[in-house]
């Protein structure tokens, strides 16, 4: 179409002083014909296909929590308030076997929400507790945890150094802790939609502005992303060759994160017009609405009971 | 930097929530104040911004890679309250939606990374950039060491909050219960690894950004810095203006540093409460260089008489009795440096406005 | 300062009246220099121009969005103004009338799920959660799209997303509808959609202003057009026949450009074969 010329500001019969380059057809490729080396992506690709995966593992997520299950069928408000009270009983148990007991726990009730396990384990051990257990390996030895030691493995000034049983204990309990809280999350987010999270959220006293706020920042999250790999693929498009990676990225993310403040600062303006027009006047009103069922009383009573036995046992085991 | 749920003790992470809370409800009052309804939209974005920000690994030339907050660069174009509603929305997603940071431990991640990093970058930026223009390059490096600032300091907290764990917290065979590394071994490990690559990280971005700005979007750039002459020769026209001296900004600067400070005491081996202890001098002399023996001796009489205060935490409780005297000789150091800001304000302000009558709304604090 | 509804003798009245407009960007760059229009109710008017003419400013305008530097605006006999906008009633009465549909979906359509998008504005203007539920369903099965209520809207195609934010618009039952470049970014199947969905609104009464650069549709979707000079300001009011057969002053206005085809009048073009 002509309409785009049309509006430029010079007369319409001047024709647009083309190039000669924009007209040749052949490719920019090197005469031998070959394409050249392949290089493995850089930091900056890996980057943008995460922001993809992201969207995938979220789009899962979601229909995961739609599906039948037990814990589907618990109020959000519900989960969200065991969850903390389970949390707390987690950081407070000092014995492995309770640790343990609460593990197996999540993973009962991940079988009977519709979560496949070997997902679940995977989802929740890929990500921090497996990093924690590198993170706290070394204080296992006497030189971070001073005790008794079971295993000597060189001697400093006399005295034994190695692995003290004090450590080890302490290392394991901090893995096992890990891994039981981050799996008390995972089952909560995989087994609720996020609208009814934010709902819950708001009914327990969290500040409408700040449910709104997360609400339309998470709806965003997507959207930006989308440009940031469009500004992405314009700049590979552009960029034949090889460029040295770090320092070319390094100048993408400074130019790109610049630009997508500027789309975000234009963008937050329309939608508070887009919300003025449609009466936003600084307090909003959300359709949900929910009402408990007996049956989250009872998922209630059996959380209390199981967080009672759990801090008894640790009590028992701990004297 | 994000820690997760069963580093901490479920009681420090009472107080990183006892802190977080209130600054995060006066954040939002601040804002809403400010700007109306137009805050929403923006913020939302901006958090969405952090996240992303968060999500995007910088290369550091060694090979390794870390992730910028964002949170110094809100604070530049937004400042510091906003800054903390955007970077603690964001650390909401990842702690609900991708186990990324504890649910727990929300409360002190908002600490570390939405209230320690943006204001202590930001008084940096503010402190080096001046009264520079809005284009000038000075900006641009004010940008980069307010981020590497901001974000060390946040690695601080991070050190402190986790080498605290094993002094407060062991059960009977002296085994710590919680992330098991001693003060003097977390805090060197976080400030390592975050003053070599992440600090550089935010720095980067932020300066990037600003420069980017600078360039490409002046308005955007104008919003948090309301009568910065834009270009070096209005600079000079407005020379004669001087920073004012604004006596919240200055006692919550000294808190924040109190903060962080206070655990240091504990550094000391051999003792959980051992800044009485001769090691002490020496381990302070070699975090601050300079410490006059008067004050040396009139911490310990200030420490004690806190202490005294405290007494009954001695038996069951010591983690909370120490932070809860830590928060109250924080609050009272912080009051008294309010005072003392805003008496010197007003005198300055009232010399000021007598000696240049040429400039208005200096009597303002 | 309520607006009354019953107003059916005055079919013919006015309901926009827009007198000596002046709009600048940041008090400096004039978006809009001394317009002036007037709409009566039940008509359909087109603002024409060329990208950058001011006609999505006019839009926002008349929108309650943005306010004259200038002149005064007047919506169903009272002034619109920031001011009058404040007081609770008259700025219920106004945003329930007057529905903005926006260029960019993706700033419209801010919820977290359709259902929610769609409810947004009747609860803000005082409806009961039951009455909103009820529109809900009532305008997503009009569109039918009932099928994407609980779907967020990262996962909806650009077609998608412009019907959830006509939904969320006509859930408030307005009628005044402001449309800015309606069938931009739509494929083929949509655009046929919208206009047929035009041309019932109008069959119901309602009032509807676009602002396009769309001239294939302008036979279908305007009563009237208002054309819009580069330099701001309205230089032609006609019916859609007369606007396109003037062919100098769509050049004039840097509209079209000199090898443009403008379309026909739809009778011609069923006698023609070129089409």
């Amino acid at each position: 179409m002509t309409r785009a010329a049309a509006s430029a500001a010079t007369p319409a019969r001047d024709r647009l002083a083309v190039p000669a380059w924009l007209l040749q057809h052949d490719m920019a490729m090197c005469p031998c014909g070959c394409i050249g080396k392949r290089k493995k992506g850089s930091y900056l690709a890996k980057t943008i296909q995460g922001g993809s995966k992201l969207l995938q593992q979220v789009m899962f997520g979601e229909d995961v929590a739609k599906a039948r299950g037990l814990m589907q069928r618990v109020d959000p408000r519900v989960k969200l308030l065991s969850l903390l009270g389970l949390l707390v009983v987690a950081g407070l148990s000092h014995s492995m076997i309770m640790l343990g007991a609460m593990y197996a726990a999540t993973l009962a009730l991940a079988s009977a929400s519709a979560l496949p396990v070997g997902f679940f384990v995977k989802r929740v051990w890929l990500f921090v507790p497996a990093f924690t257990g590198i993170v706290v390996l070394p204080a296992i030895l006497s030189v971070v945890t001073p005790g008794d030691i079971v295993l000597t493995l060189w001697h400093w000034h006399g005295s034994p150094q190695g692995i003290t049983q004090q450590g080890l204990v302490a290392a394991g309990r901090v893995v096992a802790r890990v891994a039981v809280s981050i799996s008390l999350v995972v089952l909560l987010t995989l087994t609720t939609p996020w609208i009814r999270l934010l709902a819950a959220l708001r009914s327990l006293g969290v500040p409408r502005i700040f449910i709104l706020i997360i609400g339309m920042a998470y709806r965003y999250i997507f959207l930006l992303l989308t440009s940031v790999t469009d500004m992405y693929q314009a700049r590979q498009a552009r960029t034949p060759g090889i460029v040295r990676h770090d320092r070319a990225a390094r100048a993408f993310v400074g130019a790109s994160v610049g630009a997508l403040l500027g789309k975000a600062n234009q963008l937050s303006e329309e939608v508070h017009q887009a919300m003025t027009a449609r009466g936003f006047r600084g307090d909003v009103k959300t359709l949900e609405q929910q009402r408990l069922h007996i049956g989250d009383v009872y998922y209630v009573l059996a959380v209390v009971i199981f967080a009672a036995a759990i801090m008894i046992g640790d009590h028992i085991l701990g004297h | 930097m994000h820690i997760p749920d069963g580093y901490l003790s479920p009681q420090t992470c009472a107080v990183g929530f006892a802190v977080a809370v209130p600054v995060m409800a006066t954040a939002a009052a601040r804002v809403h104040k400010r700007v109306r309804t137009r805050h929403v939209p923006t913020l939302a974005v901006l958090a969405a911004v952090c996240f992303l920000i968060m999500m995007f690994n910088v290369p550091i030339p060694d090979g390794t890679t870390a992730h910028a907050v964002g949170g110094a660069l809100v604070a530049i174009l937004l400042g510091p309250w906003a800054a903390v509603i955007a970077v603690s929305v964001a650390l909401a997603f990842q702690a609900l939606l991708f186990g990324d940071g504890g649910v727990l431990a929300y409360g002190t991640n908002v600490l570390n990374m939405a209230i320690v990093l943006p204001f202590v970058a930001f008084g940096a930026y503010r402190l080096i950039s001046g009264n520079a223009s809005l284009t000038s390059g000075r900006r641009v490096v004010a940008g980069f060491i307010g981020g590497y600032i901001g974000l060390t300091a946040a690695a601080l907290c991070v050190g402190v909050e986790l080498g605290i764990q094993p002094m407060l917290f062991r059960d009977a065979s002296g085994a710590p219960l919680y992330s098991p590394y001693h003060l003097s071994q977390a805090i060197p490990a976080m400030l390592l690894a975050h003053l070599a690559v992440a600090g550089i990280a935010e720095g980067i971005v932020t300066a990037a950004v600003v420069a980017y700005l600078q360039r490409a979007n002046l308005p955007l750039l104008k919003v948090n810095h309301p009568g910065v002459p834009i270009d070096a020769a209005s600079a000079a026209a407005g020379r004669s203006r001087r920073l004012r001296l604004r006596p919240g900004v200055v006692a919550g600067a000294v808190m924040a540093l109190l903060v962080v400070l206070t655990p240091l005491g504990l550094l000391a081996p051999g003792g959980a409460f051992g800044e009485d202890a001769p090691e002490d001098l020496d381990l302070h002399a070699l975090g601050l260089s300079k410490i006059p023996e008067g004050l040396n001796q009139y911490n310990g009489i200030w420490h004690s008489a806190i202490f005294n205060g405290y007494d009954y935490t001695r038996d069951t409780h010591p983690a909370v009795g120490y932070v809860i005297s830590a928060i109250v000789g924080i609050l009272a150091v912080g009051a008294v440096v309010y005072a003392l800001a805003k008496v010197v304000a007003l005198a300055a302000g009232r010399r000021g406005s007598a000696n240049d009558p040429a400039a208005p709304g200096r009597v303002r604090t | 300062m309520a607006i009354e509804r019953d107003s059916t003798e005055l079919a013919d009245e006015s309901i926009i009246v827009v007198t000596g407009l002046h709009y600048y960007y940041l008090d400096r760059y004039p978006a809009l220099n001394d317009v002036s229009v007037e709409i009566r109710r039940g008509e359909r008017v087109a603002l024409l121009g060329a990208n950058g003419c001011g006609k999505s400013t006019m839009l926002k305008v008349l929108g309650g969005l943005l306010f004259p530097s200038q002149g005064t605006y007047r919506a169903f006999g009272h002034e619109v103004t920031e001011d009058s906008l404040e007081d609770v009633q008259m700025s219920a009465g106004f945003r329930s009338r007057v529905g903005l549909v926006f260029q960019n979906s993706d700033a419209q359509v801010f919820s977290p799920t359709v259902r929610e998008e769609i409810a947004f504005g009747p609860l803000q203007l005082g409806l009961s959660r039951e009455d909103t539920a009820g529109r809900v369903e009532d305008v997503t099965s009009m569109l039918g799209i009932t099928d994407l209520l609980d779907r967020p809207p990262y996962q909806l195609s650009g077609g998608q997303k412009k019907k959830v934010a006509i939904a969320s618009v006509l859930a408030m039952g307005p009628e005044v509808l402001l449309f800015d470049e309606p069938t931009a970014a739509l494929d083929p199947r949509t655009q046929y959609w919208l206009m047929d969905l035009i041309e019932q609104l109008r069959d119901t009464g309602k009032t509807i202003v676009h602002a396009t650069h769309d001239l294939d549709i302008l036979y279908r979707i305007a009563d009237r057009c208002l054309v819009f000079s580069e330099d701001h300001r309205i230089v032609a009011e006609a019916t859609p026949e007369q606007t396109l057969a003037d062919r100098d002053l769509l050049l004039r206005v840097n509209l079209i450009h000199e090898h443009s085809t403008l379309p026909r009048p739809p009778r011609v073009r069923v006698v023609s074969s070129e089409c």
